[in-house]
């Protein structure tokens, strides 16, 4: 990785100041949705999130694309801070930045029409230079994500559209705005299996050809690898590992991706896994550590993993986890 | 083998005010003693119809449903009166449902509600009596004995479905439905629920039926599968066998659109063109023939019957050997 | 698509009968307020030379009152007196109820925090003392009087517009606009405002058989506008004589009493129609 990355996130953390038991204990404490977080994805790169939920992927979607406000740390695009971008030309980083959401039933207002969804962003941010322009390409980009007629489309309302034809809108939308960098947040896990596939390769395809970078959070494993050239796995608001996606699926480091791959469920009935099973359910992010915020539930757990948090260990140049047992 | 449940021809019709929605037709399948079978098909298929159909849960008002499920060998649960259904569920069939910490009462104990569902079937038992019995259960899904005086907001998601799997064993019924009851969970706890439910059957002798939208928890946890779309079952026979080599184009293209979790890459992931049919429309053809890349002439005139092959295997497709 | 709209507007007048009579009867008091001069038999601002007279009698079928005006055509007049005040003032309560919940809402934070607490001291003054002080004070012209009946009443809207907002800005299409850089402005009117004002409109629409009664309220208590015709004051002129010409009372209550009917049942229709759990089509 000698090259400079695209899209570098830098110490990015989020903690939600905790509201309860206020009277008895006037310690304040902090849910860490996200814990210093550290990831960097190349042009055209596309980046896999796994973890449970409530391990904050979602979380951390919402923060490059300041849907919500870190609470430190920072995001550079091509070396750009995006935290000085927001604040001077709003309008260059929301074009710059797109989210494509879990839910593209909800994704579009209802009493508009796809014609209106789609003008609007362009009119927005001056792409084309007339209405009959803009529509032309809204047309254009329809038709060339599969949606014909596009005219007929564009005159249709939001609830008059399948689940997989509006999260291709939802798609086609993002990338009008012609993005750098995009996060896509569970953008399947609502849809039927049988259209899944062609949401993602449509994804994939657009992603190629403008060269986009791509983070892609999801908690179907072996979805992610398909997809992502590299994967990230959370736990509790924290990266615990980061490698090539076959690397870490096949050849998981960090206990908690081990168990996280051994319980996954394979379409392969003859695929025989190695058993490792977890105790206790996932935590709460409230005020975890000082250890590793795994340890009370990993089985490789000994006296140090309790007292500190793990370093960065790397199992090879592009592969790493913090974990001080494994080997 | 004792066969538990065997459906023939079973259709499910709801009425609407303007038209009649065919949301299973026709369905037909066999389950014997220890099986536990899949029922997979994507939403809108039917699926969770046609096990509510089983149990009689419709609003018998707006829903007519006509065939047989003949279970344990002698009784029709469709002809059979509400009552008679009502002294049968619980004690030989039970279900266990998606949200079922939904279905437990947040103002009462565990042990409260046990007690209650306990009682409706064997109104004589002492409380030690269930105490022992759902201990019993609640160490077979690997929850400890403390679980039984908590209340329900006090557990997580994960141990609330494990309770809920524990209540519908009670009676050690003959016959458990689930009906998506892993699809909420994260992928750790169901993969082990899923891992505590076979092992539970090896002990107990259980069958069992399992609703889901997803082919990987079929592989995981069944011996049997039935693939549902558009309310008919297009191919039903061994796990093995279907995942190996599925025979119907509607299978394969299920298969194909899920990446596998290990191994070199099988290529691009494909997906199914096209949308459900209007189930409110009888079709003439197969149900599927539109959305078939294979389709001839003969798919959308005439119907398929079931061609049995191999090791019970059933498939509705009029290229079935073909493939 | 416009078709489209309107067919399902049909069906939801359709399926409600409290909604299709509230429509039926404020079509039927729209004819009368355009058709007024045709309907009535006389001008009912002239001072007649039949005083006090009785039902039918010398051809003026409710009788007349004490200046010898005819209570029929008053009663029909009156309709516009009635209506623009519920329309007008409770349009003011409405739009201001929407900007100002609507903001507090989606904005949140110290914005929210304001205006909410001004919400609540609105909520709880006594509104018919403050009406009746304002317009003792500034006059009692009817621009007044619906005014003063607007700014009093748009807390119960704000309320509800709020409560609407605060639940739109956690929903996937508010984010995505924002993620697509639409400014708080366009988000408040293209996404918040469209989506959560039906209940406004319901309440609104309620507002305006208030409206109705607080006007009537005021001309009782002789702090109408004189130079009216007006329901409210036909029974506060009519009643020194309730005992010799109980017509004139009786007859303006009625027409009250129907045209707040008309308004409440329209609300209330509105109200069940719009609600999801009544309409799960629309879900």
């Amino acid at each position: 990785m000698s090259e400079k990355p695209y899209v570098s996130v830098e110490n990015i953390s989020k903690w939600y100041p905790y509201k309860g038991d206020k009277l008895i204990n006037h310690e304040k404490k902090f849910i860490k949705a996200n814990d210093d977080i550290n990831l960097s994805i190349q042009k055209g790169e596309i980046l896999g999130v796994i973890g449970e939920s409530g391990c904050g992927k979602s979380t951390l979607g919402k923060l490059l694309t300041r849907l919500e406000t870190p609470t430190a740390g920072d995001c550079l695009i091509n070396g750009v801070s995006t935290k000085e971008l927001i604040k001077n030309d709003m309008k260059a980083f929301r074009r710059s930045v797109q989210i494509i959401f879990q839910n593209p039933f909800d994704t579009f207002t209802p009493r508009d029409t796809i014609e209106q969804i789609l003008l609007r962003p362009l009119k927005n941010h001056n792409i084309g230079n007339s209405k009959e322009e803009r529509r032309k390409l809204c047309i254009e980009r329809l038709e060339e994500g599969g949606l014909v007629p596009g005219e007929d489309i564009m005159k249709r309302y939001p609830h008059e559209l399948s689940g997989g034809q509006l999260q291709r809108i939802s798609i086609i939308r993002a990338m009008l705005l012609d993005p750098e960098f995009i996060v896509a947040d569970e953008p399947v896990s609502m849809l039927d299996v049988s259209v899944r596939a062609e949401i993602i390769n449509m994804l994939l395809d657009l992603a190629k050809l403008h060269n986009t970078a791509v983070m892609f959070i999801s908690h179907d494993i072996a979805l992610t690898r398909y997809i992502s050239d590299n994967i990230a796995v959370m736990y509790l608001g924290k990266v615990v590992e980061y490698g090539k996606a076959d690397e870490v699926v096949n050849n998981p480091g960090h206990p908690y991706t081990k168990a996280l791959i051994s319980n996954c469920a394979s379409i392969d009935p003859d695929d025989e896994r190695e058993e490792i099973s977890i105790t206790g359910e996932p935590p709460t992010p409230l005020d975890p550590g000082p250890g590793c915020y795994f340890a009370p539930r990993c089985f490789m757990a000994c006296e140090k993993c309790l007292k500190e948090y793990p370093d960065k260990k790397n199992l090879s140049d592009t592969h790493w986890i913090t974990c001080m047992n494994a080997e | 083998m004792k066969e538990i449940l065997r459906v023939e021809d079973l259709n499910v019709t709801y009425q609407t005010k303007s038209k009649s929605i065919y949301a299973v037709r026709n369905a037909a399948f066999t389950i014997n003693q220890g099986d536990s079978m899949g029922v997979v098909g994507e939403s809108g298929s039917g699926k969770s119809t046609l096990a509510m159909a089983v149990l009689r849960l419709h609003d018998e008002k707006y829903t007519e449903i006509t065939g047989r499920a003949v279970f344990d060998e002698d009784r029709d649960l469709i002809s059979m009166s509400q009552t008679d259904m009502d002294e049968l569920r619980w004690k030989e069939i039970s279900v266990v449902f998606q949200r079922a910490m939904n279905s437990l009462s947040p103002v009462h104990r565990i042990r409260q509600q046990v007690e209650d569902i306990y009682r409706i079937h064997e109104p004589k038992a002492s409380r030690e009596e269930i105490r022992e019995r759902m201990i019993s259960l609640l160490k077979l899904v690997n929850l400890p004995e403390r679980v039984y005086d908590l209340y329900p907001h006090e557990m997580s998601g994960g141990m609330l479905q494990r309770t809920a799997i524990a209540i519908s064993l009670l009676h050690n019924p003959k016959l458990i439905v689930f009906d998506e009851a892993t699809t909420a969970l994260d992928v750790v706890t169901q993969g082990q629920i899923l891992k505590e439910i076979v092992e539970m059957e090896k002990t107990l002798n259980m069958t069992r039926i399992m609703i889901t939208h997803d082919m990987s928890v079929v592989a995981e946890s069944c011996n049997k599968i039935a693939v549902m779309y558009a309310g008919e079952l297009l191919e039903t026979g061994m796990v093995k066998d279907i995942f190996k080599k599925p025979c119907h184009p509607y299978t394969q293209g299920l298969i194909k659109s899920f990446p596998a979790l290990k191994g070199g890459h099988h290529g691009k992931l494909t997906s199914i063109p096209g949308n459900l049919p209007d189930l409110s429309v009888s079709c003439k053809g197969c149900i599927f023939a539109d959305r078939c890349d294979r389709a001839e002439k003969k798919c959308f005139e005439e119907k398929p019957s079931y061609k049995a092959m191999q090791n019970g295997r059933n498939v509705a497709c009029h290229f079935a050997e073909e493939m | 698509m416009k078709n489209n709209r309107l067919t399902i507007a049909a069906q939801a007048v359709k399926s409600n009968r409290q909604l299709m009579a509230g429509c039926i009867g404020v079509l039927a008091l729209l004819v009368l307020m355009i058709a007024a001069p045709l309907i009535s038999t006389e001008d009912p601002t002239i001072y007649g030379p039949d005083v006090l007279n009785g039902l039918g009698e010398n051809g003026h079928i409710l009788g007349t009152n004490h200046l010898g005006q005819d209570v029929y055509s008053m009663i029909i007049y009156g309709v516009r007196t009635s209506v623009k005040v519920a329309v007008i003032s409770a349009m003011i309560s409405g739009i201001l109820g929407v900007l100002i919940g609507g903001a507090a809402g989606f904005l949140g934070g110290k914005v929210d925090v304001i205006i909410s607490e001004i919400i609540n001291v609105f909520m709880m003054l006594p509104t018919f003392f403050l009406i009746l002080l304002i317009v003792a004070l500034f006059g009692n012209s009817l621009t007044n009087v619906m005014i003063v009946i607007g700014i009093t009443t748009w807390p119960g809207n704000a309320k509800l517009m709020r409560a609407q907002a605060l639940s739109l800005r956690e929903r996937v299409f508010v984010k995505s606009a924002e993620a697509m850089g639409e400014t708080k402005r366009q988000i408040l009117f293209k996404y918040i405002i469209p989506n959560g004002i039906f209940p406004v409109i319901a309440n609104t629409t309620l507002g305006m058989a208030n409206a109705i009664l607080t006007e009537a309220g005021l001309s009782f208590l002789g702090l109408g506008d004189p130079s009216i015709i007006s329901w409210g004051q036909m029974i506060y002129a009519g009643k020194q004589y309730i005992t010799s010409a109980w017509w004139i009372c009786a007859f303006s209550g009625i027409a009250i009493i129907i045209a707040v009917l008309i308004f409440y049942m329209l609300g209330d229709g509105l109200n069940k129609v719009m609600d999801p759990r009544y309409n799960k089509r629309r879900a």
